[in-house]
């Protein structure tokens, strides 16, 4: 039914629209609301139906294609399609800005910006899941930046302008190297290749014969460019700056989506472009290493947090880390896991914030010192936030233990015994999502912030969680909804040609 | 039509309570209990039909010796190695049997519950919910037909208990015991976890039972050594969740639930998890020797190290977890001789069914014995004991049926607990022929015996006998109600006579799936000639009466002053050094605050001074060379765009001249 819909153009479309139209219609804070709401539910909607028609037994590696020359002497391309890798991530992507509008129903300040940048971010982060043209790709990379950094810098904490500069120009300058890896592949695959392209599939296919050192130098150029994206130690620090200020709605999609831009980029241009290369043992040792020390060290500065939300934000840390790993093995097992980890920690991660975001709004603090004997106050907020740390810690029947497990067993398989070490994280995050609930929900009532108004969630709160907790548990049981689309698309990339 | 292919319906009648009781709110259920006639219900259904099933593979009513069931979860094709993540069901005779223990004693729990949660108010629509939700999940536990779904039970399972330790979770020293029992079995699950990635890759990515049991295990990947390794895990997770030395520090914490979870996780169904895995693995445990004789020295540590502290504990329910820490020290003693015994000289001796049928016994007696202290502390509002005391005249059916348990556990002939304690001893025995330490283990075996028979009518006396030390707490005694008492009632039948199952065939219908295994066929005159020739039978006896002497000595005639045992420091401190658990508890804080939580602010402080601090650095660095240019920065959001916008522009300039080049 969709064959000669553009969906992946009107993906970009409707929500690019409906920023403008919040932007120029959104006169009382409800109209933009309403109207961000609307918009992208559409692009929700569009998503699903992307989800519902993607073809499993489909032989072309890409689906949905739109490609159009733009500038043919430059060999630029409005190149999109989806694969089973960026799938996931599209519908993901969708869902999450459509439910962080709704959960941020109660925002009155410049609403009518802070809705409209929301969709903007939705556009950029869209065209980064879909492009398949590296000057595309760049532009919408650095579309995603602008957004994000005024949604920190306007609605952000006491310190936003600090973060929120830190993130722009961290994360900025790993842009700049990455733009310069690209800039490399381009200029070395356009005279092999015959004609100036900024295909990434075009790209990859002669990326083979590029020679080795060169090979390694861009490589790791755009690898550098993605984990500090993600972000991997030791160039995390920007992060947990970011989401301390950040507005919940901008952690949610700082954490489940922005981050979820670094680990696709290793997985669409690293590991694809130069996929000899990543079957090197000293390739995947290296990213190997980087994942699990990210994942250790991210559980330990964790379990040292005294505010719930840099806890949770360290806790992307070492759960971004799994993703690598995942990635390092450059197994079936391994690569697939990574991508359901991408998904599964997009879902959990928002659970967590909102839950953070709910203690801020309902105590007036995060802080977890101060904190205590909330569940009898909370109850809706004490049993979300404990399903929310249950799937975060791996607890099998929810998201997120499909693909820990999957990752550490592929692990084992490729590094052998070495993987004692990252599996020790898995009592490590169970000590400080269980240490946190203790002090912060059971026991005795706190007498050190006033309790007396504290109440339960609100309705724009409680549906967007239930939605989540919905396909959190969905996939946790039924991961091969999940399994099976993204496993034909890395298959390829496992194979040792 | 067999029952059998009902089975799946056995954890869904009591998941659908989970869900009516949890999701359908507190208004429907304010008068039925809060939802426990529900999970009455429930939880009888999918036992009548545990029951029938059992008994249709107990029975050989199946045809084929076991039932199986299997559907696809999730395929990942590989290279070199596909993995196949199945969702089934399995039933041998050792899974029957745990379905008639699990199903049969978890009704039975829920109906005491109505009573004793009486008046918990609202919290029991949450209590019922969780309660169907354990049981459930534990049955699906028992059911699996893989090891990859095992865990993902196993590990629901711990959950149910987190949340049933920490019910009343407003007191902290609850939520701190759920605390330590769920980060202290997570220990053992990251080595469950390990064994199952030597299992998936080495058993060639499936980890089905009917898969791995009847692999070659010549062809294991990594050889018998990776084998062992993967054993040695697997049996890791058990101890965790079984409690065993050194990770037995959380259940008797785990005593800040209420009692009928206590009876009902933490002595007769949860923790024998463990159990079961060891004696579901056999036929591959058995190819391990090494991991055996780990199975069996750790066992007989633990049954010997809990048995001690037991001895001088005042609290009625910690006894009782410390016994449950020893009789489960028992199993896998049994389980570790029998595994060594068949690897070494390819025989079966007693071990593996002793073990089973220990585990039995112990369901029904421990069940039995945690209740009627639940009678207990529901009649004084106390767990105390120094605060009880002649109570028996006040609640004759409880201190009546408490006597049978604690008769029972002691080993005394003919109630349930002997038959399966003499003969886990006797194989223990037998296998010093092949491995001197069992010798040691059997003498270890046989003063646990000793103790268990003084620990346990120690507190029967404490508790019944004498006069009141709480007057108070005396006078408003009552007897409980009879949705108590018949639960009891029934509990003790099955711990006076759970033992005549060896005459029924026990030792033949439970035998693992493995070659070479043969049960030895005898009829009851033979089993009694057997029993009652040998001297051991004689010795444990004789260890138990002692140990029931001596408690009534110290407590009915008092002629030995319980006092001398703490009368010279060194005696004192021995006492102190039970009491502190062999200073386990404090070791466990000290890995947790000091190691754990020592390491985490390390790392902290790493993170904020080493690594943003080079990275402010550059950024002050850069901000003293920028000052010359900081002009343009002008603070307006369209000068930046126009930045932007303009360097972006840039770009497609400087591409269209390099293209040229091209």
């Amino acid at each position: 039914m969709l064959e000669n819909v553009p969906i992946l153009s009107l993906l970009l479309i409707v929500p690019f629209v409906g920023a403008m139209t919040t932007l120029l219609l959104g006169t009382s804070p409800k109209a933009s609301k309403y109207l961000a709401l609307v918009f992208s539910g559409i692009t929700l909607v569009l998503s699903v139906l992307l989800l519902f028609n993607f073809s499993l037994s489909s032989t072309e590696a890409f689906q949905f294609r739109e490609n159009y020359v733009w500038i043919q002497q430059l060999g630029i391309s409005y190149n999109l399609a989806v694969d089973g890798i960026s799938l996931p991530m599209v519908f993901l992507s969708a869902l999450l800005v459509f439910l962080s509008i709704l959960f941020s129903w109660d925002v009155e300040e410049r609403t009518r910006t802070y809705m409209g940048l929301m969709l903007i971010l939705e556009v950029g982060v869209l065209g980064v899941f879909m492009a398949l043209d590296y000057f595309i790709f760049y532009v919408f990379w650095e579309v995603v930046l602008i957004p994000m950094y005024f949604l920190i810098a306007i609605w952000g904490g006491p310190s936003r302008a600090y973060a929120s500069i830190k993130f722009f120009i961290y994360t900025h300058i790993a842009s700049l190297v990455m733009l310069l890896g690209i800039f490399a592949l381009y200029f070395t695959a356009s005279p092999l290749l015959g004609s100036p392209s900024f295909g990434m599939e075009a790209i990859a296919s002669v990326a083979g014969s590029f020679g080795h050192d060169l090979a390694l130098i861009v490589f790791s150029a755009l690898l550098f460019g993605f984990i500090v994206k993600m972000p991997m130690v030791p160039f995390h620090t920007w992060l947990p700056d970011a989401h301390v200020q950040a507005p919940t709605a901008g952690s949610v999609l700082l954490a489940g989506l922005l981050l979820k831009m670094g680990s696709y980029g290793v997985i669409r241009v690293c590991i694809t472009t130069f996929n000899d290369l990543s079957h090197e043992a000293t390739i995947m040792v290296a990213l190997a290493v980087i994942g699990v020390v990210s994942i250790i060290y991210g559980a330990f500065a964790c379990l040292a947090q005294t505010d719930l939300k840099k806890m949770v934000a360290y806790s992307s840390i070492s759960h971004m880390g799994i993703v690598l790993l995942g990635i390092a093995t450059m197994t079936e097992l391994g690569l697939a896991a990574a991508v359901f980890q991408m998904f599964s920690h997009g879902l959990i991660t928002a659970v967590l914030f909102m839950t953070c975001g709910m203690f801020q709004h309902k105590a007036g603090t995060r802080e977890i010192p101060l904190l205590g004997g909330l569940a009898p106050k909370m109850p809706i907020v004490a049993t979300i936030m404990m399903i929310g740390f249950m799937a975060s810690l791996g607890l099998p029947g929810l998201v997120g233990f499909i693909a820990e497990f999957s990752v550490f067993t592929a692990t084992y398989n490729i590094f052998d015994l070495w993987v004692l070490i990252p599996v020790m994280s898995v009592a490590i995050t169970a000590a400080y999502y269980i240490w946190a609930m203790q002090r912060t929900i059971f026991g005795d009532l706190t007498t050190k912030i006033d309790t007396k108004h504290i109440h339960d969630s609100y309705w724009f709160e409680t549906v967007p969680l239930a939605v989540l907790i919905g396909l959190i548990a969905l996939f946790g049981i039924f991961p091969s909804l999940l399994m099976d689309i993204i496993l034909p698309s890395v298959a390829p990339l496992a194979a040792v040609i | 039509m067999y029952w059998s292919e009902l089975a799946w319906l056995i954890p869904i009648f009591p998941l659908i309570a989970f869900v009516v009781i949890g999701f359908l709110g507190n208004k429907l259920f304010k008068k039925a209990e809060g939802g426990g006639y529900v999970a009455i219900a429930m939880a009888a259904i999918s036992c009548f039909i545990s029951l029938m099933v059992a008994y249709e593979i107990l029975s050989g009513g199946y045809p084929g010796e076991l039932f199986k069931q299997s559907l696809l979860w999730i395929n990942v094709p590989g290279q070199d190695l596909s993995f196949t993540f199945n969702i089934g069901i399995y039933i041998d005779t050792l899974a029957a049997l745990m379905l008639i223990v699990v199903s049969f004693i978890s009704t039975l729990v829920v109906i005491y519950s109505v009573g004793y949660m009486h008046e918990e108010g609202e919290k029991k629509r949450r209590y019922y919910a969780i309660i169907s939700l354990f049981i459930g999940v534990m049955l699906g536990l028992v059911l699996s037909s893989n090891y990859l779904q095992m865990f993902i039970f196993w590990e629901l399972v711990g959950l149910c208990s987190y949340l049933l330790i920490g019910f009343w979770y407003t007191k902290p020293s609850a939520a701190s015991a759920a605390k330590k029992a769920f980060l202290v079995t997570r220990v053992g699950d990251i080595m469950f976890m390990l064994g199952l990635f030597i299992f998936f890759v080495g058993f060639g990515g499936n980890l089905d039972y009917e898969h791995i049991f009847n692999f070659n295990f010549e062809d294991f990947v990594g050889g018998n050594s990776m084998l062992t390794l993967g054993t040695f895990f697997i049996f890791g997770g058990a101890v965790g969740k079984s409690a065993q030395f050194p990770l037995h520090d959380w259940l008797p914490d785990a005593m800040e639930g209420p009692t009928t979870v206590s009876a009902l996780i933490h002595a007769a169904t949860m923790v024998k998890a463990g159990v079961y895995l060891v004696a579901r693995s056999y036929p591959v445990m058995v190819e391990t020797p090494d991991t055996m004789l780990i199975v069996a020295i750790v066992g007989g540590i633990t049954a010997l190290m809990a048995a001690t502290m037991a001895l001088n504990n005042p609290n009625i329910k910690r006894v009782l977890a410390y016994s449950t820490i020893s009789q489960l020290g028992y199993m896998f003693l049994a389980l570790g001789t029998g595994g060594y015994f068949f690897a070494l000289t390819q025989e079966a001796n007693a071990g593996y069914t002793s073990g089973m049928f220990h585990l039995m016994n112990h369901a029904f007696f421990k069940a039995l014995l945690f209740l009627s202290a639940g009678a207990v502390i529901h009649a004084v509002h106390t767990e105390d004991m120094r605060l009880m005391g002649g109570l028996s005249k006040k609640l004759k059916i409880t201190s009546l049926v408490m006597l049978i348990g604690c008769i029972s556990i002691a080993g005394i002939p003919p109630l349930s607990g002997f038959w399966s304690k003499d003969e886990i001893l006797a194989s223990v025995w037998e296998t010093g022929a092949e491995n001197p330490i069992f010798y040691l283990l059997y003498i270890m075996g046989i003063l646990t015996a000793f103790m268990t028979a003084f620990y346990m009518f120690r507190l029967w006396f404490m508790t019944f006998k004498g006069e009141p030390r709480d007057h108070h707490a005396y006078e408003h005694a009552h007897e409980a109600p009879k949705v108590m008492w018949v639960p009891l009632a029934i509990l003790a039948v099955l711990a006076f006579g759970s033992g005549f199952a060896l005459f029924m065939g026990f030792g033949e219908a439970i035998v693992p799936s493995i070659e070479h295994w043969h049960a030895h066929s005898e009829d009851i005159a033979g089993i009694l000639t057997t029993i009652f020739s040998e001297w051991q039978t004689y010795l444990s006896i004789i260890a138990a009466a002692l140990g029931i002497y001596l408690a009534y000595l110290m407590y009915i005639k008092k002629s030995i002053n319980p006092d001398v045992f703490v009368a010279t420091p060194g005696r004192k401190k021995v006492y102190d050094f039970l009491l502190a658990r062999y200073g386990f508890t404090a070791g466990y804080d000290w890995i947790g605050l000091k190691v754990v939580y020592g390491l985490s602010l390390v790392v902290d402080w790493f993170d904020r001074k080493v690594i943003d601090g080079i990275v402010n650095g550059f950024a002050s660095i850069t901000v003293h060379l920028g000052n010359v240019l900081r002009k343009g920065q002008t603070g307006f959001v369209q000068t930046y765009a126009g930045v932007v916008l303009a360097g972006l522009s840039l770009i497609v300039i400087l591409l269209f001249l390099l293209g040229g080049l091209i």
